[in-house]
């Protein structure tokens, strides 16, 4: 008796709890100006700051950060401020999603920015219907190609020339500089390796052998792999992976002695980031690889050397590589939508001002960007480079020649690119 | 002749008491904000997998530490009914019970065998090798998983009626409905029986209870839970990956299931609360305390772990047994 | 491909840390009737003090010692503020089943997570005392390494030592006589607890030895040892919880079968492999391999 009564009260009392616990009255409010007041700007990022894939890509959020703190101390934008909330996503799209949610229903940003990682962008663009909430999804950190596509992602504006455009760019470059010898590509098996084999097969180049990693293995896996590459005799390889996959391969291959031509995929190519994982500077030295930016050592070109100052000033002066360069750069380009977008500054305005004139925004891209009504895509080209004994990365050729193309069947075409000068002091005024 | 009619009338309160609680979570739904419904539906998909334990472990005494594994089969299945054969919401979720309680069945014949320390080392590897099985056959999707799409609320609910709310209505319902049912089985005979099983096997068997047929039913309806719950985190995400069954899932589930009372299952919504409120606490202090990565990765598996660790040790029961014991000792003296 | 042999090689190099670590585990389990899952969280704390000394002396084997002893007082330290409580309070009620296996995934939680906030989960490099880089032979380099070598050769002298203590001293014969018949070993004036206490301790300064061995190869990190206690737990239940010889076999059957599967499926089929070996053991001998045949408490 007394046991069914206590049971009952058990029941209640649980039910009670759950359904109590839920209670909390919030009215969303206006979404086309969620997270701007008339003193801040709220933005939102996802990145992986802890995890595997963390190495080098952590730093992007901190130097995003930094490049605002110079605006905001400088003006800001029209007198708001720009408050980056970076949240870590681990690369696990789960942690993508739960974080994302936190960023646009808690924080409630304005928009996101510089989300990372293939997988778990194309995993949050589903769960939250960016497109059809017509959230603004600014300069992802992914050169997934399909991203560009303006029916399924018509609110998110790629940066990085898509990876089907690198493979395109690099077949090419393939075929002309090594053409009779063993090559391999080593990929990610996903969308994110998926896509670079497209522009492959686009450019009609055909490797030896390819060898697909998972993120998950890779550290006991690249032994295995490097060994099978060298009982193939492979001459040049190709790694088309995350710098932690990158880093393992090159240490396992340093191991075993085996030394092909490493052709580096720019999304793992970082020298500092790859000296951190323990590959030894010999190894590094003489790869070749694929940018779009200068190299983040040339202190010549004035974009480089102003990111570098902010860098010292607000970024604690962390060791200036191409994932800080990166920060940098796409945080320029924010501001200078924000400002294109107006005072009066709404979720559509944003979007229509990048549309409109996202392809005269300044920046410290050595190709062109092409954002239009017709197209979301951003930067379409690069250039090879070669590092040098002192891990700078240098043109291949001696001079610097910048190829484009598009992620479609359209050809590589040498590019007469002339970057835009920088504003003065690097604060944009554009409007 | 008494116990059966005791039997019924109680069913029938329980029901009552189901649709009432259904008709509160209806209400409730209306009026709190998207971000709670989303807890709420992570709850609910919760109180279903942390009721499959309480079968499983506190009703008949089995430890496995491979529920998230279970999860996963029942996700994937679900998944990939509703991406490759284009079927309505239900029967997808429908699979995903079949499927794992299929699954659980394998299982649990293979279990029957094992004790203690073997099965946990079994389930163990469960956990950690079946969500890796995606990456080896294509069409589980590999690392980045399959979408998982139920499809945008009907029409005929306005265009307000956002998709967390649909998620809540359909976890919430598939949580009614299975606690519903497994309450009735565990106050049938089913539940003694498993319970004489885990307190004596052999005077069980004595009894003349087919102790290993008894073990491989609990395993199997305890699969076909998790498998459902699987299928609910999938729908939540709108995708099902290895990422999303990971070993701390498993490891979460035993702590809620002990922190709610290991054999109670009303616990299970307290145990349910509790796994969602920790992160959400945690993020809070971590917040507090400067918002260094390393806090705020690492503080709320801190804090599982710290009331995990109190909890088995002083509430091994939960802690209905442990006021149980103080209300015993008062109305002694 | 590579040869036969080169797979070979490096499944035993790799199954000779799982086999310490199916060793401590196997030991703990012995000595207390407890499958300690925070294994590989004592051998991570170990590990990481072993770290720290590595990279202020620059010296791998003082880093060891260090490490050893760290792992030794964690694992006393375990045994006597944490187990001893746990058996006092959790021992009925449906839960005493699972209490002891949940407890130590708890403390297994707590650790990583206070590593984590101590060290954060930044990568960190141990330089080995010897080279990392494959032996040259003739014309090839060969994926098996000085490294590799060491920890063979490290592992086996830990064995050595571990099975002397054990049938030659009487510190061995307590620890034996203490897990099997406890009431007898009292009443012949053995100090169970006491002897619990320094088994434990000794589980945990070979867990130290391990993390110190995989993390040289490697690296560390609060996720590192992951492998090593999925690993070493499945090398230990093959191998039969009951014995120490069996706890070594299984684990170099293990790295030496996952090893031929990596080189024959590629990879990725690890973890599946894993499991499916261990199935198929329990399906056959639900014991394990080498069933002892004192009889065992259930």
């Amino acid at each position: 008796m007394i046991g069914k009564n206590r049971r009952k009260r058990t029941w209640f009392a649980a039910a009670v709890l759950a359904a109590g616990s839920l209670f909390a009255t919030s009215v969303p409010a206006n979404a086309n100006s969620t997270g701007v007041s008339s003193s801040e700007i709220k933005l939102g990022i996802t990145l992986p700051l802890t995890g595997g894939a963390s190495f080098g890509y952590k730093k992007v959020g901190d130097a995003m950060n930094a490049y605002f703190e110079y605006v905001n101390e400088n003006g800001g934008v029209y007198g708001r401020k720009i408050k980056l909330i970076i949240k870590d996503d681990e690369y696990s799209q789960v942690k993508a999603i739960s974080e994302t949610k936190k960023l646009l229903e808690s924080d409630r940003v304005f928009a996101l920015v510089g989300a990372l990682g293939t997988a778990n962008h194309k995993a949050v663009a589903a769960r939250f219907g960016l497109q059809r909430n017509k959230i603004p999804d600014l300069f992802i950190n992914t050169g997934f190609s399909g991203f560009a596509n303006r029916a399924q992602y018509g609110t998110t504006f790629p940066i990085l020339p898509s990876y089907a455009m690198e493979g395109k760019i690099l077949a090419k470059y393939l075929k002309e500089k090594y053409p009779n010898k063993k090559t391999a590509l080593i990929y990610q098996d996903d969308d994110f390796g998926a896509d670079v084999r497209v522009g492959f097969a686009t450019g009609e180049y055909k490797f030896t052998q390819e060898v697909a990693y998972s993120t998950a293995t890779i550290a006991t896996d690249a032994a295995k792999i490097v060994s099978d590459l060298k009982t193939l005799g492979a001459e040049v390889v190709v790694t088309f992976g995350v710098t932690q996959a990158t880093g393992a391969i090159l240490g396992a291959a340093a191991r075993v002695a085996f030394a092909p031509q490493w052709v580096l995929g720019s999304v793992g190519s970082d020298a500092t980031t790859l000296r951190s994982l323990g590959v030894p500077a010999q190894v590094i030295a003489g790869a070749e690889g694929a940018s779009f930016l200068p190299s983040p050592t040339d202190t010549s070109d004035e974009y480089v050397k102003l990111f570098q100052e902010v860098n010292t000033k607000y970024n604690k002066n962390v060791s200036f590589d191409n994932n800080v360069l990166v920060g940098m750069n796409t945080a320029m380009l924010t501001v200078q939508s924000l400002r294109a977008a107006g005072k009066n500054l709404t979720r559509a305005r944003l979007i229509s001002a990048i549309q409109s004139k996202g392809s005269t925004f300044a920046s410290a891209g050595l190709v062109p960007l092409n954002y239009s009504r017709t197209s979301n895509v951003g930067y379409n080209g690069y250039w090879i480079g070669k590092y040098d004994s002192s891990l700078v990365m240098k043109p291949v050729s001696g001079t610097l020649e910048v190829w484009t193309t598009d992620s479609a069947k359209g050809p590589v075409v040498k590019s007469n690119f002339k970057r835009p000068a920088m504003p003065a002091k690097g604060l944009p005024t554009n409007s | 002749m008494e116990s059966l009619l005791q039997g019924r009338g109680a069913v029938r309160k329980r029901l009552l008491f189901f649709i009432l609680l259904g008709w509160a979570l209806l209400i409730v739904g209306d009026r709190v904000s998207n971000v709670r419904l989303f807890q709420g539906a992570e709850i609910a998909m919760f109180t279903i997998a942390l009721a499959s334990i309480v079968l499983l472990t506190g009703y008949s005494g089995q430890v496995s530490l491979g529920s998230g594994a279970i999860m996963a089969v029942g996700g994937y299945a679900a998944a990939l009914t509703i991406t490759n054969l284009q079927t309505p919401i239900w029967f997808a979720f429908l699979m995903a019970v079949l499927v794992s309680a299929t699954f659980g069945a394998v299982l649990g014949a293979a279990a029957a065998r094992l004790s203690g320390p073997y099965l946990a080392g079994t389930t163990l590897a469960l956990a950690v090798g079946v969500p890796a099985l995606a990456n080896q056959f294509n069409f589980l999707g590999g690392e980045q998983g399959i979408f998982f799409d139920v499809g945008f609320p009907p029409e005929r609910f306005g265009s307000d009626f956002s998709q967390d709310k649909w998620f809540f209505w359909i976890s919430s319902f598939l949580a009614l409905v299975s606690i519903f049912i497994t309450s009735n089985i565990l106050k049938s005979r089913f539940g003694r029986t498993w319970q004489a099983i885990r307190a004596n096997s052999l005077a069980a068997e004595l009894a003349g209870i087919h102790a290993n047929r008894m073990k491989i039913l609990a395993f199997t309806l305890s699969s076909a839970l998790a498998g459902l719950a699987g299928a609910v985190l999938g729908m939540n995400l709108s995708l099902v990956a290895p990422g999303a069954y990971p070993l701390s899932l498993s490891f979460a589930l035993v702590t809620g299931a002990v922190l709610a009372g290991i054999s109670s299952l009303p616990g299970v919504m307290l145990g349910a609360v509790i796994l969602v409120a920790i992160p959400e606490i945690a993020d809070l202090v971590a917040g507090g305390l400067g918002d260094s990565e390393k806090v705020t990765t690492h503080l709320p598996g801190l804090i599982v772990s710290v009331l995990l660790i109190i909890s088995v040790i002083f509430t091994p029961n939960g802690p209905g047994e442990n006021i149980r014991r103080i209300l015993h000792k008062k109305s002694a003296h | 491909m590579q040869s036969i042999i080169e797979t070979l090689l490096i499944g035993l190099s790799n199954g000779a840390v799982y086999a310490l670590i199916s060793l401590a585990l196997v030991l703990v389990w012995r000595s207390t009737r407890v499958v300690n899952f925070a294994q590989a969280g004592q051998a991570m704390i170990a590990t990481y003090v072993g770290f720290e000394i590595a990279s202020r002396s620059q010296v791998f084997w003082l880093a060891v010692l260090f490490a050893i002893v760290a792992g030794a007082l964690i694992g006393a330290g375990v045994d006597y503020f944490f187990m001893r409580v746990l058996f006092k309070h959790a021992t009925e009620g449906p839960a005493a089943v699972v209490a002891p296996v949940i407890a130590t995934l708890g403390l297994l939680g707590v650790i990583r997570a206070v590593v984590g906030l101590i060290w954060s989960s930044e990568y960190r490099l141990i330089e080995p005392p010897v080279s990392r880089n494959g032996y040259t032979i003739g014309e090839t380099t060969i994926p098996f390494s000085p490294l590799n070598t060491l920890i063979i050769v490290t592992v086996c002298i830990v064995l050595i030592v571990i099975s002397i203590i054990f049938r030659r001293t009487n510190l061995g014969l307590a620890l034996r006589a203490s897990a099997y018949a406890p009431e007898i070993a009292q009443l012949a004036g053995v100090r169970t607890a006491q002897t619990r206490t320094i088994g434990w301790a000794i589980a945990g300064g070979i867990g130290g030895i391990a993390g110190m061995l995989v993390s040289s190869e490697n690296y560390l990190s609060p996720y590192s040892l992951d492998l090593l206690l999925v690993f070493g737990f499945i090398a230990a239940v093959i191998g039969g919880l009951e014995s120490m010889v069996g706890a070594v076999v299984g684990a170099l059957l293990l790295g030496v079968l996952l090893s031929l599967v990596l080189n024959v499926f590629g990879t990725s089929a690890t973890f599946t492999s894993a499991f499916l070996i261990l199935i198929l053991v329990l399906l056959f001998k639900p014991d394990g391999i080498v069933a002892s045949r004192k009889g065992r408490r259930a």
